[in-house]
């Protein structure tokens, strides 16, 4: 018999045993980890789409299950396709994370050590975020408990074989213990920046991602003072407020540009998109929340007293408001995502503007009453110079922080993540109702997927 | 002193000549055979008087030699027999000889159906074969199933052999229209169609045979003067069994009502800027002439549709060569708008003896099919495991869900369209669906197959009765697909306008080497001994591209001008297949026959370690009515024939869809502007063939002289080593949670009964019947590790299928239920735990209550059980033909059952949210005390009626029967003709689907959403329904 008469080799698909053959390989396998997070089920939209609608910011118009209508509503199951598919894509994106760190201890002699150092980094980080974004969601917050609920499955090992199927969740603390475990590699093992490489300084972790990060991962832990310290490395004690180290990461003058450049050095790191590369069919950030063009209005802003629309502290003069909201008056909608068909507005993972929040609120909490009053007039004002905060008190100032977050931060993936962190009521428009923490709803449950193939997940 | 006798034989009917007629002296082991031309030479000993003429399919003949030196006969049709002779693996056995099990199915019955491929027809026709057809969208892949499915993971459809040629069946279709490669061959062309059932006829073919092979011999030409016939018809369409639909004011009331009260429970339930003061959203709207707007959208979407076939055969011989010709042309429309089948076929087979030692035959068919169809959400889709029945454009839903107080057009005439959706009207709330008008009228979906299928072989005559023969084939497609989506509403919105074309080519040849040695003994001891050889390649290179952003509605094609080009659809797969094989028959004065065969087969789709595998069978027959103490007895005399078989094979299945499935690899993409490498496939690098080993016991009995015969066959297949796509727990990031494992097995075993009767047989007046009943049962008795069972997503969107140890492949899981609380219209769901919850939407935190009203645990899937399997347990068919003078009727019934369908499509009809609702919900509850089938509407509810997770109360028993198709001819007398040289005309009139027995709510009781995955059998969702046509037709000969 000829073997060779019957050897079929994938043609257009790489054999695992070439991947770490060469060092350009090697690369566009890190990318191909940014590229695993990034897609549409995950950061590429859902995960920040479903963050926004969770809560009380943006009305349904399209009543379309396949665009988040049962989320709006918190009627969604177990069963949802699309809450199965930002685990399943998190997931993924961490085993592929898993995979390449392996790989490139066994094949460490094919680059160079700083590369393959800045590389593990880079991997470590993109595990972070990952991590970082699932235990919010298919867990109970930190702060109910410091962590002793229920958290994620870990998983640190490459899996490419059948078995290991049943792992029980780790705690929320052990998911966060990792969380940062990997951020404070990271930000030994990352670049301090990319030379002058605006894009890959903002679609590349650094070390002041990494940094960054950190900030927002100890806020949800409710460890103000870890949130200081690792802010202090990037914001300067008073204004400006530009990063001492690493990339000069900075508030871009105008609010608009940041959305529209997206390689400014206020995008601390973003996710690209291209037209060979967009987030695909009912993704799009632009496509739930800007009109016309390609856009399709699924969700307007909500007018009423509730929404952030109607908050004094939203003047009218606001650039945010003035520059990223369009729509008719009848029903607003965001146009901060207006690169509509094909959609190519970056997705905004990390600005420098909600690290200055961060720190903000750290402060506020246990530091400084003037410096987070600095910081927030610092945001603030940028969009709405002529604003004044007034005298405010220590809960006066924390409430415009985080009023102010929900400005800044609109349609950017933050607004249950927010509330659940912590532990206020998710103000569900849909569901016409305050969601409690005690309430199921308050996260998304386990997908029914993982429950049927692992039988260890509710040990 | 020996003399020689010669003559030729011919058939009394038509007196044509009779090629291969034996011919013995009586009393001695003396024989010859006739040649092509129907002539003999044999010599005759002294003493010896009488020869024995016998031939497949006629009455034998025994005539008294005299002086005279030549001898010419003609033999009488023995017409109660039908398939003589059965078309097997590389070659032709006498149907009494044949101790395997197969089905033979006659051609002639498909150039008269409004079908688009023979598949289709063979519906009820072949005991223990089931066929389904997924829907009534044109060219639809019909679903074969030959007793059982036969797999899990892999195809279980047959392998098709088209004169010896394996061709390929996949549909390289990338948009919403089908192209069932099983539409390329003109179903006119086709002379018969044999079905090979058990290992020992199948496992010559190895590791393709698995599931059965359907081997279709087209018609050749015969010896004799030119022949040359006309077939022709013409159709009309229509869809059938549509669902009852509220109408405007129906639908602008109830939704009303639903709203008013989920508004109790949840203030924004709509919200406030989509209501008006009295919390209404839905409005009537008007005509410009004040009438209301009340739209029948299948009014819309579905059409009366005509269709028209034709077909031209010219063929005839001499002794030295035969000749077929034929072309073909059909034009189909289908009841769903803008669904278009046509195709243009030739085919020339010729077959020239060159010397007596070597003859060769040759066959060229060229078809181009184009078919074209909008989104019906009824395609099979581009994978197995993703039909089309959700997407949002899906014609067969929006058909059913859009409100009829809307209107495709603005009173100016241009059409309604709000950003992606239809304009709402007077509604407050936006409706969801786009536009279906602009959806048929301005989106495109094509795909164009140009095919070409040629062989040529030779056969050389070594020796007497060794014969060396060898095939070279070609089978190649060029298929063009073309899709484009308009701008303004539909599949194309997102992207400003796009067009995307795809061209797949299909490279696929194969060689066949045989030789045969075929002897007797003592004219007794008969053998046939075969060995050969097979190689086959196909190769399937797609390119393509898509084009979005275009710059002016004014462009509908790829040529326009678009912002940007991005690739799709660029794809190489190939595949090898080697083998070795062998077989031998033997029986002993035509009473006791043996007969084996082997065969090594190597596929490249394996791991390289395992890629061999070693196949084969044996079977005995035992023909009892030869004995002569059997003919001495006086059974032999109400029972004409007997005879006993029993066969037992191996065969191998590596019908695995991915190429590649032991490799693990990365695929390339990009990130922003940068390319990547990202992990996409855990593969196995021990994949190996699954094996299925079949036994079939059976015996053929005839009676009345064989005016009734009886077969019946138990068969038993045990596949093991199935090959499935084991699922991976998401956590373990596994791409597609999937991996490639040879885990598993399961059997069907079952029954099967055919019955050919003539009842009644009169000069002027037959009848013929056939009777034929499968009944199977399917039971998987293994499955990976500790039995994790595999579920299966229709449309990736809805688990409602679930393969399970101990259950049938395929069974319905879903939420099991307990009706409607009298007391508060609120569906009972019945959890895990057995406990009663009842649902109410907009609840909040208390939607889900114990029946005190104490809180409960939210229900969904995982609460979910087996509710019954989606295989018919039984399947059949009653076909009937009589004759009365020059008229013929033909009724053909088919039959299955056992089986339960989930009615998913129901789910959409009782949707609370603002789609259009069954009028069944006119009914839902609304008293207390009420005894309601549906629960109390509320607006917004997609979780009481099984949208959100589906339910027991859309599970519904599948049983049918059904008048498949009943057709009245009537053959004009010849002497109306006279000499103007027409030899024949009949003229028909036929009804096919005309009309089905069922207490199956849905579209249909034979329909399968996800066309031939048999992963998730037996859904319907938001799949169009069949069509009831009618035809007319003629066949004319000269």
């Amino acid at each position: 018999c000829k073997e060779d008469f019957l050897e079929a080799k994938p043609e257009l698909n790489l054999p695992a045993d070439q991947a770490f053959d060469t060092p350009a390989r090697i690369l566009l396998q890190v990318n191909g980890l940014y590229s695993s997070a990034k897609n549409g089920s995950l950061f590429g939209g859902r995960y920040m789409i479903y963050n926004d609608i969770r809560g009380e910011e943006f009305v349904n118009n399209r009543a379309n299950g396949v665009t988040g209508y049962s989320v709006w509503q918190q009627t969604q199951t177990a069963d949802d396709n699309y809450i199965t598919n930002i685990w399943s894509q998190g997931y993924l994106t961490i085993n592929r994370v898993n995979q390449f760190l392996e790989g490139l201890e066994a094949n460490s002699s094919k680059i160079e050590a700083t590369l393959a150092t800045n590389y593990k980094g880079e991997a470590k980080f993109i595990r972070a975020l990952t991590y970082f974004s699932l235990v919010q969601v298919f867990a109970k917050p930190y702060q109910l408990d410091q962590g002793a609920s229920k958290g994620l499955p870990l998983r640190l090992k490459a899996e490419t074989t059948t078995a290991n199927n049943a792992l029980k969740r780790s705690s929320v603390a052990e998911i966060y213990a990792q969380i940062l475990k990997d951020l404070d590699e990271a930000e030994t093992e990352l670049p301090d920046n990319y030379g002058t490489d605006a894009e890959r300084r903002t679609t590349r972790a650094h070390k002041n991602s990494a940094r960054a990060l950190k900030t927002r991962v100890y806020l949800a832990k409710g460890d103000y003072a870890k949130v200081i310290t690792e802010a202090n490395k990037i914001v300067p004690a008073t204004a400006p407020f530009v990063s001492p180290i690493g990339v000069s990461n900075a508030l871009n003058p105008s609010v608009t540009t940041t959305y529209t450049s997206y390689t400014t050095l206020e995008s601390i790191f973003s996710f690209p998109m291209a037209v060979t590369n967009v987030p695909g069919t009912q993704n799009q950030l632009g496509y739930y929340f800007n009109t016309g063009g390609g856009a399709n209005l699924e969700y307007f802003l909500n007018k009423s007293s509730n929404g952030i629309w109607g908050n004094a502290q939203f003047r009218a003069s606001d650039d945010r408001r003035t520059k990223l909201i369009g729509g008719t008056a009848a029903s607003p909608c965001l146009i901060k995502y207006s690169n509509v068909s094909p959609f190519l507005d970056y997705t905004p993972m990390i600005r420098y503007a909600e690290v200055l929040l961060n720190l903000a609120e750290a402060e506020a909490e246990v530091g400084d009453q003037v410096r987070a009053r600095a910081l927030l007039d610092a945001v603030h004002k940028r969009s709405d110079p002529t604003y004044d905060f007034g005298t405010l008190d220590k809960d006066a100032l924390i409430i415009s922080i985080l009023t102010e977050r929900r400005i800044e931060l609109l349609g950017e993936g933050f607004r249950a993540n927010d509330a659940v962190r912590r532990l206020q009521p998710i103000k569900s428009l849909g569901a016409g109702a305050d969601i409690p923490p005690s309430d199921a709803r308050y996260n998304f449950a386990i997908p029914a997927l993982e429950v049927r193939t692992n039988s260890a997940i509710n040990d | 002193q020996t003399r020689t006798i010669t003559g030729t034989v011919t058939a009394k009917e038509d007196g044509l000549p009779i090629p291969g007629v034996n011919i013995l002296v009586k009393g001695s082991s003396l024989g010859a055979q006739t040649d092509a031309s129907g002539k003999y030479s044999i010599a005759l000993p002294e003493g010896s008087k009488m020869l024995t003429f016998s031939f497949i399919g006629y009455y034998t003949k025994e005539v008294t030699v005299g002086s005279t030196s030549t001898v010419n006969i003609s033999l009488e049709m023995n017409s109660k027999q039908l398939g003589e002779v059965v078309v097997v693996g590389y070659g032709i056995q006498k149907r009494q000889e044949f101790t395997g099990s197969a089905a033979t199915v006659k051609g002639d019955l498909f150039k008269e159906m409004p079908v688009q491929s023979f598949g289709q027809g063979l519906t009820g026709k072949a005991t223990g074969v089931s066929i389904v057809q997924p829907n009534g969208l044109l060219n639809n892949p019909p679903v074969i199933r030959i007793r059982g499915v036969n797999s899990i993971s892999l195809s279980s459809f047959p392998l098709v052999v088209v004169d010896g040629i394996p061709i390929s069946t996949s549909d390289l279709s990338v948009n919403s229209s089908t192209n069932n490669p099983l539409g390329d061959i003109n179903p006119s062309d086709i002379e018969t169609v044999d079905i090979l059932k058990d290992a020992a006829s199948t496992s010559i073919y190895g590791s393709r045979a698995a599931a059965g092979v359907l081997i279709i011999t087209t018609k050749k030409g015969k010896q004799g003067s030119v022949k040359v016939n006309y077939d022709g018809w013409y159709g009309v369409n229509n869809a059938v069994r549509l669902p009852e639909v509220l109408n405007a004011q129906q639908y602008i009331d109830h939704k009303n009502a639903a709203l008013a009260r989920a508004l109790v429970l949840n203030a924004n339930a709509v919200p406030a800027a989509q209501r008006d003061a009295n919390g209404k959203s839905f409005f009537p709207a008007f005509n410009a002439d004040g009438s209301l707007i009340d739209t029948k959208w299948y009014d819309q979407i579905y059409r009366t549709a005509y269709s028209q076939n034709h077909n031209v055969n010219v063929s005839g011989g001499t002794d030295k060569t035969t000749y077929f010709l034929s072309a073909g042309f059909t034009d189909q429309d289908g009841f769903l708008k803008s669904n278009e089948f046509n195709r243009k076929t030739g085919r020339v087979t010729l077959s020239h003896k060159v010397t007596d030692w070597l003859k060769l035959s040759t066959g060229l068919s060229y078809a181009n099919s184009y078919n074209a169809s909008p989104n019906s959400g009824s395609s099979p889709g581009s994978s197995a495991t993703s039909s089309s029945a959700f997407n949002s454009s899906g014609l067969g839903r929006i058909a059913v869900a859009m409100a009829p107080n809307v209107a495709p057009y603005n009173a100016d005439g241009s059409y309604s369209v709000s950003n992606n959706t239809i304009g709402k009207g007077n509604n407050l709330v936006p409706i969801t669906w786009s536009n279906p008008l602009v959806l048929i009228d301005k989106d495109k979906n094509s795909s164009e197959s140009n095919r070409f299928i040629g062989n040529l072989a030779g056969e050389f005559n070594i020796l007497k009765g060794l014969t060396f023969k060898t095939s070279y084939s070609l089978d190649r497609a060029s298929i063009e697909n073309i899709q484009f989506w308009n701008p303004l509403n539909g599949d194309g919105y997102a992207y400003s306008g796009r067009a995307y074309n795809n061209t797949a080519n299909r490279n696929n040849w194969n060689w066949v080497n045989t030789l045969q040695y075929l002897f007797a003994l003592d004219g007794k001891h008969n053998f046939n001994i075969l060995v050969g050889s097979e190689a086959q390649k196909t190769r399937i290179e797609n390119w393509g591209a898509a084009r979005e952003g275009i710059a002016d509605p004014f462009f509908d094609q790829f040529q326009g001008t678009y912002s940007s080009n991005v690739s799709a659809g660029n794809d190489i797969n190939q595949r090898m297949l080697e083998g070795y094989f062998s077989s031998v028959s033997y029986n002993y004065a035509g009473k006791y026959f043996v007969s084996a065969n082997l065969r090594r087969d190597g596929s490249s789709a394996l791991a390289s370690n395992n890629r061999w595998g070693n196949f084969g069978g044996a079977s005995l027959g035992w023909t009892l009515s030869e004995e002569d103490f059997y003919k001495n007895s006086s059974l032999s005399k109400v029972m004409s024939s007997a005879r006993l078989k029993a066969s037992w094979g191996k065969v191998g299945n590596a019908n695995i869809s991915n190429d590649y499935g032991s490799y693990t690899t990365y695929a390339a993409g990009n990130y922003g502007g940068n390319y990547t490498w990202a992990f996409n496939q855990a593969g196995n690098n021990e994949l190996k063939w699954e094996t299925s080993n079949q036994t079939n016991i059976g015996f053929d009995l005839g009676f009345m002289n064989d005016r009734v015969t009886l077969e019946a066959n138990y068969y038993y297949n045990n596949v093991s080593n199935l090959i499935l796509g084991v699922p991976q727990s998401p956590s373990k990031g596994i791409p597609d949670n999937k991996i490639l494992l040879n885990v598993g097995s399961m059997y069907n075993k079952g029954f099967e009964f055919g019955i050919n009767a003539v009842p009644v047989r009169t000069a002027k007046f037959s009848w013929t019947a056939n009777l034929n009943v499968t009944l199977n049962k399917n039971e998987v008795t293994a499955l990976v590790d500790d039995n994790t069972p595999i579920t299966q997503a229709t449309g990736n969107l809805e688990t409602s299928s679930i393969t399970k140890v101990g259950y049938p492949v395929s069974s319905i899981y879903a939420v099991k239920t307990a009706g409607v609380n009298p007391e508060n219209g609120r569906r009972i769901f019945i959890n895990k735990a057995g406990e009663k919850v009842q649902y109410l939407h907009h609840g909040g935190a208390n939607a889900w209550t114990y029946l005190d009203g104490t809180k409960a645990n939210p229900v969904n899937s995982n609460d979910a059980q087996i509710l019954g399997g989606t295989l018919p347990t039984w399947y059949g068919g009653f076909n009937n033909t009589f004759q009365y003078g020059n008229f013929d009727l033909g009724v053909n019934f088919t039959f299955s059952g056992g089986n339960y369908i989930y009615n998913g499509s129901r789910a959409g009809l009782l949707d609370q949210r603002q789609w259009n609702n069954s009028v069944d919900v006119l009914n839902a509850w609304s008293t207390p005390g009420q005894n309601a089938e549906i629960p109390l509407a509320i607006y917004g509810d997609n979780v009481s009626n099984g949208s959100s997770f589906p339910i027991d109360a859309n599970v519904e028993k599948g049983d049918f029967l059904r008048l498949q198709n009943a057709v009245l001819g009537y053959r004009i007398p010849q002497n109306v003709f006279g000499k103007i040289g027409i030899n024949s005309l009949r003229v028909y009139a036929q009804v096919s689907n005309a009309f089905i027995l069922t207490k199956y709510s849905g579209a249909d009781p034979e329909i399968s959403t996800n066309g031939n995955d048999q992963l998730a059998a037996g859904v319907e969702r938001n799949t169009i329904p069949q069509g009831r046509s009618f035809t007319f037709g003629l066949n004319l000969g000269f």
